[in-house]
């Protein structure tokens, strides 16, 4: 689903030349569930912008679905990032101004939905995360693990091929974690790729799969059993 | 994804409304400025009779004596008497018309209606075709008539209105005017051009339209007042017959050619006219004629007030000092929204939609500012009309000017719009997401 075969990110500066990824090599079969773990700056949330089309590599291949994403446009990018991606992000990133049933339609809209669609699709999405009695709400009417919540459903109401969640518990507290974090487990138990950063091991361990970043370097590790991970080559 | 565009810029607009309402203001000023000038402008130089204007003419001789030349060289702007009905009488061209100012003192028939003056033309009977006046009812005198001077009148709708009150036939009614008695033949449907091309020397421009018509011969056998400009370059002879034989100029004369490629053969029946009159001891002067179309005789007399178009730019300048404000605020408004512009990026809006998400936006402020223009249009118009009696029928917008006023917000807003817009699609979004 997510292959990248030597990709590297270089930021040039009129000075400074530094490296966020070296060479990455990793292939995310289609319904894992894969946690990326490091320390801070180590490049994790890099990996994932790339991951996500929202910044370009400066070097190797990603294929994204079977697609080399590499040389493509803003438009191409761009729909590409619709139709395979969904995003959630450990502040929601939900847009204040309009209600619950008007964010999950952002990602519709791109997609060129018809209406009829975009309503089937939107209250199929709140349904799934519990929250079809608020959909006339804003965000601000909503606890914090009810608007991650709302933007579970964002992400899933176009039915992404791979969910990347960056910290998406994050701003949570113990209870809402859990509640957010099983609901990711049932959504990748239905098929859906996910693509989760976290500095949080407990989290981490609950993914089928770690990847850990150090200085742009990836190691990547394949849980075998309950309490154990596995290096692979 | 265009009503959606509109659906979002009308919900962002409650975004930052200090923001938004000075935005709105500040176009709304600006426009308002620019399109109260510009109808006024408008209505001063704006093609009053469109279908015809260039087989319009408008008839120049240049009959004073030698030494007395204008500074500019251009000859008298009216005709003597003698000139004007030799021409008419003539009637080289398809139609023609004298046309002199005169007024009266009018006694209704009716006991609750004191006598009142007011003021008329005497015209050839052409005058009515010639100038697409519409008839309400009945119809102009007839050329038997012109010749005869015949005692008939065609009144306006409101001298009918008030005569004899609205939805009355005037038609074979008589009217007194100046104590004589003449028969109401035709009365006009509600006719005021703007700017009042068809008189534009000795009166004013932009109002006071005449209530009646008589035939010019009427006018002169019943030595009928001249209300209008008279120039004289000796004292006439005593006596009404003594003015008419005078080289005074109090006439104007109109002539409607069959094309506008027919002026040439026109000035040279005039200069053939002058040179005839030079052997009967008249017309000093080198042959100087005029023949000019409507949009040219208003041109020349300077119909197009240089106050209002200094003004008309001012005020485009002063537009363009708010839309830079406009821009200003834009800039505030759209870069407080960069956590929007990356979570839409990151859900698959490319910067093309989202510049066209943003410059819908602006417009959707320009539609309100347009909406607020409009209004401070009117008001600034009604304020023009209530100090500026001259120009007061200038100030009606109308429905060009209403939609002029929409497209000019629009575009202006559109305009103010594009550099803010096109920050907004500079936004990174993975910098914006993380960060939020």
């Amino acid at each position: 689903m997510i292959r990248m075969n030597k990709l590297s990110k270089v930021y040039r500066t009129h000075m400074i030349e530094t490296h966020a990824l070296r060479g990455i090599e990793i292939d995310v079969q289609p319904g894992e569930f894969v946690a990326v773990t490091g320390p801070s700056g180590s490049g994790k949330t890099t990996f994932l912008n790339i991951a996500g089309l929202l910044e370009e590599h400066t070097g190797g291949d990603y294929f994204l679905d079977g697609v080399n994403v590499t040389g493509l446009n803003d438009n191409q990018r761009s729909r590409l990032r619709n139709e395979k991606l969904g995003f959630i992000f450990q502040g929601f990133n939900l847009i204040p101004d309009l209600n619950l049933f008007d964010n999950v339609d952002v990602p519709l809209r791109y997609r060129g939905f018809n209406a009829a669609e975009r309503r089937r699709r939107i209250e199929e999405a709140l349904a799934q995360v519990g929250l079809s009695a608020r959909i006339k709400h804003y965000p601000s009417e909503l606890s914090g693990g009810q608007q991650q919540r709302v933007a579970i459903a964002r992400a899933l109401a176009g039915s992404p091929k791979v969910l990347l969640a960056d910290e998406p518990t994050g701003n949570l507290d113990t209870q809402m974690a859990r509640g957010v974090m099983e609901l990711l487990e049932e959504i990748n138990a239905r098929g859906t790729t996910i693509l989760m950063v976290t500095h949080d091991p407990e989290l981490a361990a609950r993914a089928a799969r770690n990847v850990h970043i150090v200085d742009g370097l990836v190691t990547d590790f394949v849980r075998r059993e309950a309490a154990s991970l596995v290096a692979v080559a | 994804m265009f009503f959606y565009y509109l659906k979002l810029g009308a919900v962002n607009l409650k975004r930052n409304p200090i923001i938004t309402a000075l935005m709105v203001i500040t176009l709304a000023v600006g426009v308002a400025a620019a399109m109260t000038t510009l109808t006024i402008l408008r209505g001063m130089s704006g093609d009053p009779i469109p279908h015809k204007s260039d087989r319009l003419f408008y008839v120049q001789i240049d009959s004073g004596p030698i030494g007395r030349e204008s500074a500019s060289g251009d000859p008298d702007p009216q005709l003597t008497y003698a000139d004007t009905m030799n021409l008419w009488r003539a009637a080289k061209a398809p139609r023609q018309t004298p046309l002199m100012g005169t007024s009266g003192t009018i006694s209704p028939e009716r006991k609750d209606l004191a006598p009142f003056l007011t003021t008329g033309l005497a015209v050839g009977s052409d005058f009515f075709t010639m100038f697409d006046v519409p008839m309400l009812e009945g119809q102009a005198w007839t050329g038997a008539q012109d010749k005869a001077g015949a005692d008939v009148v065609v009144i306006t709708r409101a001298l009918r209105n008030r005569m004899f009150g609205e939805n009355q036939s005037a038609v074979g009614k008589r009217l007194t005017l100046s104590q004589r008695e003449l028969t109401i033949v035709g009365v006009l449907d509600t006719w005021n051009p703007l700017p009042k091309f068809y008189r534009l020397v000795g009166s004013n421009r932009y109002g006071n339209h005449e209530d009646y018509f008589v035939p010019i011969e009427y006018a002169v056998r019943v030595e009928s007042g001249i209300e209008g400009q008279v120039s004289c370059t000796s004292r006439p002879d005593p006596g009404f017959k003594g003015f008419l034989d005078s080289d005074c100029t109090w006439l104007q004369y109109w002539v409607e050619l069959g094309r506008a490629d027919d002026r040439q053969g026109y000035l040279d029946y005039l200069g053939a006219y002058v040179d005839e009159q030079k052997k009967l001891d008249r017309l000093p002067r080198p042959i100087n004629n005029r023949v000019s179309d409507v949009m040219a005789w208003m041109e020349r007399q300077g119909v197009i007030d240089n106050d209002t178009v200094v003004a008309t730019w001012l005020a485009f300048a002063f537009l363009g000092v708010c839309l830079v404000n406009t821009v200003g605020l834009l800039l505030a408004k759209f870069s407080a929204r960069p956590g929007e512009i990356g979570v839409r990026r990151a859900l698959g809006a490319s910067r093309s939609e989202i510049f066209s998400q943003f410059l819908t936006e602006a417009g959707v402020i320009g539609l309100v500012g347009a909406g607020l223009g409009i209004a401070l249009t009117i008001a600034a118009l009604a304020y023009v009309r209530q100090y500026a009696q001259d120009i007061a029928l200038l100030t009606e917008m109308d429905l060009v000017m209403l939609f002029a006023t929409i497209a000019i917000s629009l575009t202006a807003a559109l305009g103010a719009g594009l550099l803010p817009t096109w920050r907004a699609c500079q936004v990174l979004p993975a910098a914006q997401l993380k960060s939020q």
